[in-house]
């Protein structure tokens, strides 16, 4: 118990050290990643800081715009929600939190993960630009064939599809992540990494960089489970091809619309930290080495191998079309497979 | 509602646009849906005028023309050909061989651009952005020639009454270059063209979404690709003396989808190089312009001609000083959106507006008509025109 306040000391170090990192870090990210797209599309694309960090800092600049969702405080507060999910997503998966209250394990990465995908449905329900239903088009006046119908925005049309993919599009991700605790036979962080790095520990040395000596995405079943997180990755993060609660082609930006000036800001840290976050997840999970602030080349190492999912989503995002609910459905349902087929040999293994 | 018509169950209506980042251009589409399915939709237009049919009244003809040019972008110079064509008919005004094959070159060049253009718009909307950049990028070589030719990449300016302009006239150089960029472009088109139809992914969006039977293409009159992608081979090409010299096809596709619509316009490109190649390659000498016409009266002419988008149909007529009297332009849009709200019934909401995307509309040119009366401008439908000032005197 004597070591109880240097655990709290650390735990608030590694705390600010990690979160300050992952979001600094994750406002590189974008940049990468539409200059990955930029070079398949032969563009040059923008500069690497340009998506993510530069226009976080110009939209912090911007004159603030009121929304006109049904509840602005809530809908405002939404987004800081956001980043407090994501932020925490990511800080229960850094050692220092595998030891509080169980949070460092596959409930709390699941529960918080829901939590995220919960916000684009209020966030779509909140949300009445006046791109759709409020346009001030005389078309109401004219008449129509169907009359007395209920007029919805398109944001609202948004949340019923988010409600959907929290169904339906999330499902193969969250059977990807039982894999490794399955391999692991438990439910914590700490021996999903210890079963892959057994040279690591809490209190490796600063300079040690120990090497995970079996990963998870070396087997069989964590092949098979690391393709179905990646889906999952991305159906997570909406984006192509499973981008269809903001399909730009209808509903434009889905329930985010109306974030304008500082909330647009918070809502792209928000986006780039969940993206940052569920890679590192990644790399936690599958090859064995956490992000770790005191220990310098564990957590380099992380950095560098969480770009590789954001590098292959902008090779898949180049590459694909939207898909409907029509494609969404059996994509789904066939990854899940495929990640119930992983469980099952990973149980064996 | 009549014991066999079959009951519509409407859940909710969503609307998009005018102002919408996806359309293109100043429309409202109105879908209304149960849950994501489409049971009914309604394009509202009329949203832009320009009153470009009123500008016409009264001008010399030489220089109504060149209003005709600017009624649309992408197909400038089909408006300027059909509106050179109603005078030179109206009128019996003989055009030498060699300009009717540099505007018939022109055309199909301009074709070519437009239905890249498309394919880039529908690309778009389906999500695929790296095929709609490669089809910008690929039409950027049809954009050179028709500068090249015309000196102007949008409005060539080709077309005069009694042939072309002088400086349109295709020299020896310039016919070489024109044949080694179709030959480049048809080994990159072919590339581009294998890749599309083997994305599984793309193939899944464009397949069995946005049918339109060919009753219903000849009902709604959708001409053009519209309707040849339902099985109706109508082409106005084909009764074009124009056209005679030149073999090709009519490209028809019995799918009725949306694939159909999107692979019957990638296979007219193939069929328009054909002609163009055929074109440059037997091109008459002799001289590009007839001038021994003049302007004077002249009955209503109407004259048909295939633009890019369907059935283009331009007609006016001339007083005993040779201005235009009633300029009438339809363009395919108009008759195209009735098939167009009907083909996206059945569609998913996202699928519903690739539908429409692929049905290639230019919504903006629809509607022309404005009246300026006693200071304040106010815009009136045919029939408020037709009973307020008569039927075309």
């Amino acid at each position: 118990m004597e070591d109880m306040p240097l655990f709290v000391l650390g735990l608030f170090a590694s705390s600010i050290v990690a979160a300050a990192i992952a979001i600094l870090y994750s406002l590189v990210l974008p940049g990468v990643e539409r200059k990955v797209q930029a070079r398949i599309q032969q563009r040059i694309g923008p500069p690497i800081l340009t998506p993510g960090f530069w226009s976080v800092l110009k939209f912090g600049y911007k004159k603030r715009v009121e929304p006109n969702a049904q509840m602005p405080g809530l809908y405002r507060s939404l987004v800081y929600f956001g980043i407090g999910i994501v932020v925490l997503l990511f800080l229960f998966t850094t050692p220092y939190w595998w030891a509080v209250l169980g949070w460092g394990s596959i409930l709390g990465i699941a529960g918080l993960l829901k939590l995220e995908e919960v916000l684009y449905v209020l966030m779509g329900s909140q949300s009445q630009s006046f791109l759709s239903t409020g346009m001030p088009v005389p078309d109401i006046a004219k008449g129509s064939k169907h009359i007395g119908i209920k007029r919805e925005f398109v944001e609202q049309h948004s949340a019923e599809r988010a409600l959907k993919m929290m169904a339906i599009g999330s499902l193969p991700l969250y059977v990807a992540l039982l894999v490794p605790f399955a391999m692991a036979r438990s439910t914590m962080i700490s021996s999903v990494v210890a079963m892959q790095n057994p040279g690591y520990a809490l209190s490796s040395d600063w300079l040690s960089a120990p090497i995970p000596s079996s990963p998870v995405l070396f087997t069989l079943p964590g092949i098979l489970a690391a393709i179905v997180y990646f889906v999952g990755y991305v159906m997570l993060l909406n984006e192509k091809p499973f981008s269809i609660l903001k399909a730009k082609i209808d509903l434009i930006e889905g329930g985010v619309l109306e974030y304008a000036s500082k909330l647009r800001a918070y809502y792209y840290i928000m986006r780039n930290v969940l993206m940052f976050a569920l890679s590192s997840i990644f790399v936690t999970l599958f090859i064995g080495i956490p992000f770790d602030p005191f220990v310098p080349v564990m957590m380099l190492l992380n950095l560098a191998l969480s770009l590789l999912l954001p590098l292959m989503l902008a090779a898949l995002v180049a590459f694909s079309p939207i898909l409907t609910f029509r494609q969404i459905y059996p994509a789904a349902i066939g990854l899940s497979a495929v990640g119930v087929l992983a469980l099952i040999i990973s149980l064996g293994v | 509602m009549t014991s066999g018509e079959k009951r519509v169950e409407i859940e909710k209506e969503l609307s998009f646009g005018p102002v919408h980042p996806a359309l293109i251009e100043p429309y409202r589409i109105r879908l209304f849906v149960n849950d994501e399915i489409v049971e009914d939709c309604e394009l509202n237009i009329n949203m832009a005028y320009r009153g470009i049919e009123k500008l016409f009244d009264g001008l010399p003809v030489e220089r109504a023309l060149l209003i005709a040019e600017r009624v649309c972008g992408i197909c400038s110079h089909v408006h300027a050909w059909n509106a050179v064509r109603v005078i030179e008919g109206g009128l019996k005004i003989a055009v030498p061989p060699r300009a009717d094959y540099i505007r018939v070159i022109t055309h199909e060049m301009q074709r070519i651009a437009s239905h890249l253009i498309l394919f880039g718009h529908a690309f778009e909307v389906v999500g695929h952005e790296t095929f709609a950049m490669r089809s910008f990028l690929l039409r950027e070589s049809f954009m050179d020639l028709i500068s090249y030719v015309g000196g102007n990449r949008v409005m060539p300016s080709v077309p005069i009454i009694g042939g072309i302009r002088p400086r349109a006239d295709l020299t020896e150089s310039l016919k070489r270059v024109i044949l080694e960029r179709v030959d480049e472009f048809e080994e990159k088109y072919k590339g581009y063209v294998a890749r599309i139809i083997e994305d599984p992914l793309v193939m899944s969006r464009l397949t069995g979404i946005g049918f339109l039977t060919k009753e219903d293409a000849i009902k709604f009159h959708a001409t053009g690709p519209t309707g040849r992608a339902s099985g109706w081979d109508y082409d106005v090409r084909t009764k074009m003396d124009e056209y005679k010299p030149f073999d090709f096809n009519v490209i028809t596709d019995e799918s009725c989808d949306t694939k159909a619509r999107i692979v019957v316009r990638a296979l007219e490109v193939f069929e328009s190089l054909k002609i163009i190649r055929q074109a440059v390659k037997n091109l008459p000498e002799g001289p590009v312009v007839n001038r021994s016409w003049k302007a004077e009266e002249m009955d209503f002419t109407t004259a048909l001609l295939e633009a890019y988008k369907g059935e283009l149909m331009h007609s006016y007529a001339l007083d005993s000083q040779g201005r235009i009297r009633n300029y009438k332009i339809r363009t395919p849009t108009p008759t195209n959106l009735a098939a167009m709200e009907h083909a996206c019934v059945g569609d998913h909401v996202t699928e519903a507006i690739l539908t429409i995307a692929s049905c290639d509309p230019c919504l903006t040119c629809c509607t022309r008509a404005e009246v300026v009366d006693s200071g304040k401008s106010s815009v009136l439908s045919d029939l408020e025109i037709v009973r307020k000032y008569g039927w075309r005197k």
